[in-house]
């Protein structure tokens, strides 16, 4: 045969193959649902880092105590970068005969590159820098001063400056959230001619940076290896601790969807390649007879394979893509901000998986093609000799590690579902065994129901296959559907309605017992007082710090901030031990420091070691005796190191409370800051706002991205049908023409059907408890918890589910004329 | 057909096969046999014209009726045999009896075995049999019941001659004690000749052989 014509009927054959086709189908829709839910994720995920960056008004930011270079401006710019200039320092202005001290922001246009500013003049909102000579000041700065908008004069250093406009909002404010004296925003010019700014005023000097992502990290890796000692980097991934929470979390919610959605993919290829093959090998035994060589025969079959898997995976990236355009357009309103265009790396993904997961199943057991007898045309039941069956999902699940590991670049993710998947496997696995063993009584039994259960033993490899196809589709199902629902649940629980929306700082000893009194006749909702102190760490285990022993930013930093301990003899709910254990209320006159776990693993601390604080030139020094998980985003009063009551008692420490003020009680920050002028309140309600939209947003795309893997989750269903459609339609013919009703065959297919789903669901809704509990503690640092739903649901649901789909599938075969089927086999 | 045109299989056959009676339908290959087999069984419905099986009009029948008429009183040889594969010789001959809701199926699907000699094959799986104890399965398997109407098509049309004459043997021996009519489809004149009537098919249409 030529090679031309061969590939031509090759093709011709291909196309009547229903194996390949099935095959084909599977690839495409596997690839159009994995790379909808890449490129959905790909586009959502870069607007949540959007969303991160509007919070430090820059993609990327540097900080330092000098100004700015004027070069480091210049190759922003060159490199198409926007850049932009702030400084802050606190210094007094004097207003009406006033004297005030203020935090003074200085911003150049175009401040800012991200987030929105937001400013009330009296010709209505602007959001932009401060023009020449104009000031924007704080509502309780004006409220202070007694300001007038448009008519207050103000005295900077040596400018005259005049009250503009109200800053409402400033998008990066939460850098410093607990600043005690009230912003004043001005240009950026006006400080440089006020003369308040020297070499060492005690000012923070900032550049950022927006654009592009690819020249943003490659400005990163240029400003990194220029900065001098006391420079810091900051992008959004390590930015604010809370919005980090959030980000990551939702984030993780993204790729577990997606994941879920690639094993369903995978498990729909994995069964429609055993159709597939099972015909290749018979259409090989004809090629064989007639002089075809094995090598031949394994070309042509290989060839339909690559091709088929090639086109389907094309195919499906173009749906794919459609697919998440779609899913935007939908989703379009809820994101305030256009999302950024999807990235290529989700085709690649996509191409990778459907070519991988089609090849890697199927190749292993086509390579018996070479070696199919002849005879087979005969006596079908012959196999061909070829890798042990071991060997070959060894390989296939190699591969699918190593696929899932590369989507979700997250080694603990993947590594978690990996197991979680061959223990789902193992165990689906045993019970078909078990189950196998304990039907074959059955086939014995006469009764329709004992008809349609006994074929489960009639056909033990296909009973597994399903059973396995089932119990992993509703068991990843059942993880999204209801422990998705639990995760989101205690999320958004975590930051509730009554979330502290203010926090009070700077509470002297002698102003507390009047304050607590206030806020109990108010009934204000607060956390109570938490003792607090600023200190310094100067020493692990006794050796002194050196900030730049350290190798990353974030380490540097930490070694060389200020920390403001908290003391207490009670953990914050939120919290979580992760290793050691909190102080009992016999120990709290024992020496002992609790510390985030993030702060340790940067510093390298462990429980055991002892930590040196200098506060106010006292030494305070205790072991670790516990490491602690903080819900940075639940808004409770928190500390990066928490000290036993025994260590406060000799420092001088103010209090510190978070309070809930709803509309009727909000009039009482300006008594507080009459009653209590030291004390600050600082409102976190923008915040709040911020970190509440981010959930929200996470958990809508992750509803949505949960759409795609019931798609998936469907065509794994209807794969693990297919998989014994050659033989049901063969059974169904042959007791039609017996005379079995169509009543009784359903009757019997409904039997067999359920009993699967049941299994299966019973299993599933164990693994998906077991597993979701997992996930909630492990990846998400969120209380487990496991909800009855999920055996309700999978137990109900699995069972009809699949009942009602190999209902389906034999109320097809049964609008055949049985002569037909009789006559093709 | 695909192309839009009507293919006509069969046309203006006019035939009546009396209880009790054998009766062969000789054709060549392609002639329709198989088709009018199935349309006389029930296992197809024709588009013009009608069948009568045991005083029943097939075509005022849904499916289920003319499944639940087959049911015990029909039995069936095919060339392929049409074993199911997922069950044992023994399985496979209770079925029908199973179908019927015959209590002592497995007991009289064993005797039947034992008649056609594979007493000692009841729990093997079609494939593990030859063609021609395949096919004494089919037979015994199309005789549990003891069905009014037994249809055989071709049922030696895979078998070597030796097997072939033992199944001949056997479906004529097992059809006088029943008692059945048997209605066969083949194109073996020796087969047809042991009926008591034979018909010819030819291009569709149905002449009585002389």
């Amino acid at each position: 045969m030529n090679s031309g014509w061969r590939s031509v009927l090759a093709w011709r054959v291909a196309l009547r193959d229903p194996g390949l086709r099935l095959l084909l189908a599977a690839v495409l829709v596997a690839v159009a649902a994995l790379s909808s839910v890449a490129f959905f994720a790909d586009r959502v995920e870069r607007a949540l880092v959007l969303q991160g960056a509007a919070l430090m008004a820059g993609d990327l930011v540097v900080e330092q105590g000098d100004f700015i270079p004027d070069a480091w401006l210049a190759e922003a710019t060159t490199r198409g970068l926007q850049a932009a200039r702030t400084v802050t320092f606190p210094s007094v202005i004097i207003a009406n005969e006033r004297p005030l001290l203020v935090q003074v922001k200085a911003v150049e246009p175009p401040y800012p590159l991200r987030g929105r500013l937001r400013i009330d003049t009296p010709a209505g909102p602007v959001g932009r820098a401060p023009g020449a000579s104009d000031a924007w000041l704080e509502g309780r700065l004006r409220d202070r001063l007694g300001a007038e908008i448009g008519e207050t004069s103000l005295q900077l250093g040596e400018v005259a400056l005049r009250a503009a406009g109200i800053l409402v909002n400033e998008p990066d404010r939460g850098g410093n959230l607990f600043q005690l004296s009230p912003r004043l925003m001005v240009g950026y010019e006006d400080v440089l001619r006020s003369g308040l700014l020297g070499p060492a005023s005690r000012a923070k000097h900032r550049l950022l940076i927006a654009g592009d992502t690819s020249q943003v990290t490659a400005m990163r890796s240029w400003l990194a290896a220029r900065l001098p000692p006391g420079s810091e980097l900051e992008d959004v991934e390590n930015a604010r601790p809370e919005l980090q929470t959030a980000l990551e979390r939702a984030r993780r919610f993204l790729s577990l969807a997606a994941l879920c959605a690639s094993l369903l993919a995978g498990v729909a290829i994995l069964l429609a390649t055993r159709r597939y093959v099972d015909h290749a090998m018979d259409s090989a035994a004809v090629l064989r007879t007639l002089g075809m060589r094995g090598s031949a025969v394994l070309r042509w079959h290989l060839g339909q394979l690559l091709a088929v898997a090639l086109i389907a995976t094309l195919g499906g990236s173009l749906v794919g893509l459609a697919g998440q355009q779609a899913l935007v357009s939908v989703l379009g309103d809820w994101f305030d901000q256009a999302l950024p265009a999807p990235g290529l790396r989700p085709v690649w993904v996509g191409t990778a998986f459907g070519m991988s997961m089609a090849l890697g199943f199927a190749v292993p057991s086509l390579l018996r093609i070479r070696n199919v007898p002849p005879l087979r045309v005969l006596r079908r039941e012959l196999d061909a000799p070829g890798l042990a069956g071991w060997l070959v999902w060894l390989v296939a699940a190699a591969a699918f590690v190593g696929l899932m590991y590369w989507q979700v670049q997250d080694p603990r993710l993947a590594g978690g579902m990996a197991i979680a998947l061959f223990v789902t496997l193992g165990v689906l696995m045993i019970a078909g065994r078990l189950l196998l063993g304990a039907l074959a009584p059955l086939r014995r039994a006469g009764g329709t129901a004992a008809l349609g259960i006994a074929a489960l033993a009639r056909y033990p490899q296909l009973t597994m296959l399903q059973l396995a196809g089932f119990g992993l589709g509703i068991t990843l199902l059942l993880l999204l559907a209801v422990v998705r629902v639990d995760i989101i649940d205690t999320w958004q629980n975590s930051l509730p309605e009554g979330a502290p929306n203010h926090f009070l700082i700077n509470v002297q000893p002698e102003e507390r017992a009047s304050l607590e009194a206030l806020l109990a006749e108010r009934k204000v909702p607060n956390s109570g007082l938490h003792a607090t102190t600023r200190g310094r760490l100067t020493a692990i285990n006794g050796r002194r710090i050196d900030p730049e022993s350290y190798t990353d930013m974030r380490s540097r930093r930490l070694a060389a901030r200020e920390y403001s301990l908290g003391f207490g003899a009670a953990m914050q709910p939120d919290n979580r031990i992760r290793s050691g254990r909190w102080w009992l209320p016999g120990e709290a006159d024992q020496p002992a420091f609790s510390v985030e776990q993030g702060v340790a693993d940067s510093l390298g601390v462990k429980v055991g070691d002892t930590l040196t604080f200098d506060v106010a030139g006292q030494t305070v020094l205790a072991p670790v005796t516990s490491l602690r998980a903080v819900a940075w985003d639940s808004f409770n009063v928190n500390f990066f190191v928490v000290g036993s009551p025994a260590l406060a008692r000799d420092l001088p420490v103010a209090y510190l409370s978070s309070l809930y003020l709803d509309e009727e009680t909000d009039g009482l920050t300006l008594e507080l800051a009459e009653a209590f002028p030291a004390v600050s309140v600082i409102d976190v309600r923008p915040i709040l706002t911020q970190v509440r939209e981010i959930m929200g947003r996470g958990s809508l795309a992750v509803e949505m991205v949960f759409l795609f893997t019931l798609i998936a989750a469907a065509l794994v269903t209807f794969a693990a049908a297919q998989v014994s459609r050659d033989e049901r339609a063969r059974e169904v013919a042959v007791m039609r023409t017996l005379g079995a009703s169509r009543r009784r065959l359903l009757g019997a297919v409904l039997a067999e059907f359920g009993l699967l789903g049941f299994i299966g669901g019973l299993l599933a809704a164990l693994l998906a408890s077991v597993s979701g509990y997992l996930i909630a503690v492990q990846l998400f640092d969120l209380p487990g918890r496991v909800s009855p739903s999920t055996w309700w649901l999978g137990i109900g649901a699995g069972t009809l589910v699949v009942a009602l789909v190999g209902w389906l599938a034999t109320r097809r075969l049964l609008a055949i004329p049985p002569i037909q089927v009789l006559n093709s086999t | 057909m695909s192309d839009g045109r009507t293919l006509n299989i069969l046309a203006a056959i006019d035939m009546q096969v009396n209880a009790g009676e054998a009766v062969a339908i000789l054709g060549p290959s392609g002639s329709g046999k198989s088709t009018l087999l199935g349309l006389l069984a029930g296992l197809d419905q024709p588009t013009e014209g009608g069948v009568s099986l045991l005083g029943h009009d097939l075509g005022a029948m849904d499916e289920d009726a003319r499944a639940a008429l087959r049911a015990g009183r029909v039995g069936f040889v095919f060339q392929s045999f049409q074993l199911l594969p997922g069950m044992t010789a023994l399985e496979n001959v209770a079925l029908p009896l199973q179908i019927v809701r015959n209590s002592g199926a497995r007991v009289q699907a064993e005797a039947l075995l034992r008649e056609v000699g594979l007493e000692k094959r009841l729990s093997h799986l079609p494939r593990q049999l030859s063609g021609g104890e395949q096919q004494r399965v089919a037979l015994a398997r199309a005789f549990a019941g003891d069905p009014d109407v037994l249809f055989a098509d071709e049922p030696t049309g895979n078998l070597d001659a030796d097997s072939g004459q033992r199944i001949i043997d056997l479906l004529f021996g097992l059809r006088d004690r029943a008692g059945s009519t048997l209605l066969l489809v083949t194109h073996d004149q020796q087969l047809a000749a042991r009926c008591d009537r034979v018909l010819r098919l030819h291009a569709g249409r149905l002449q009585e052989a002389a």
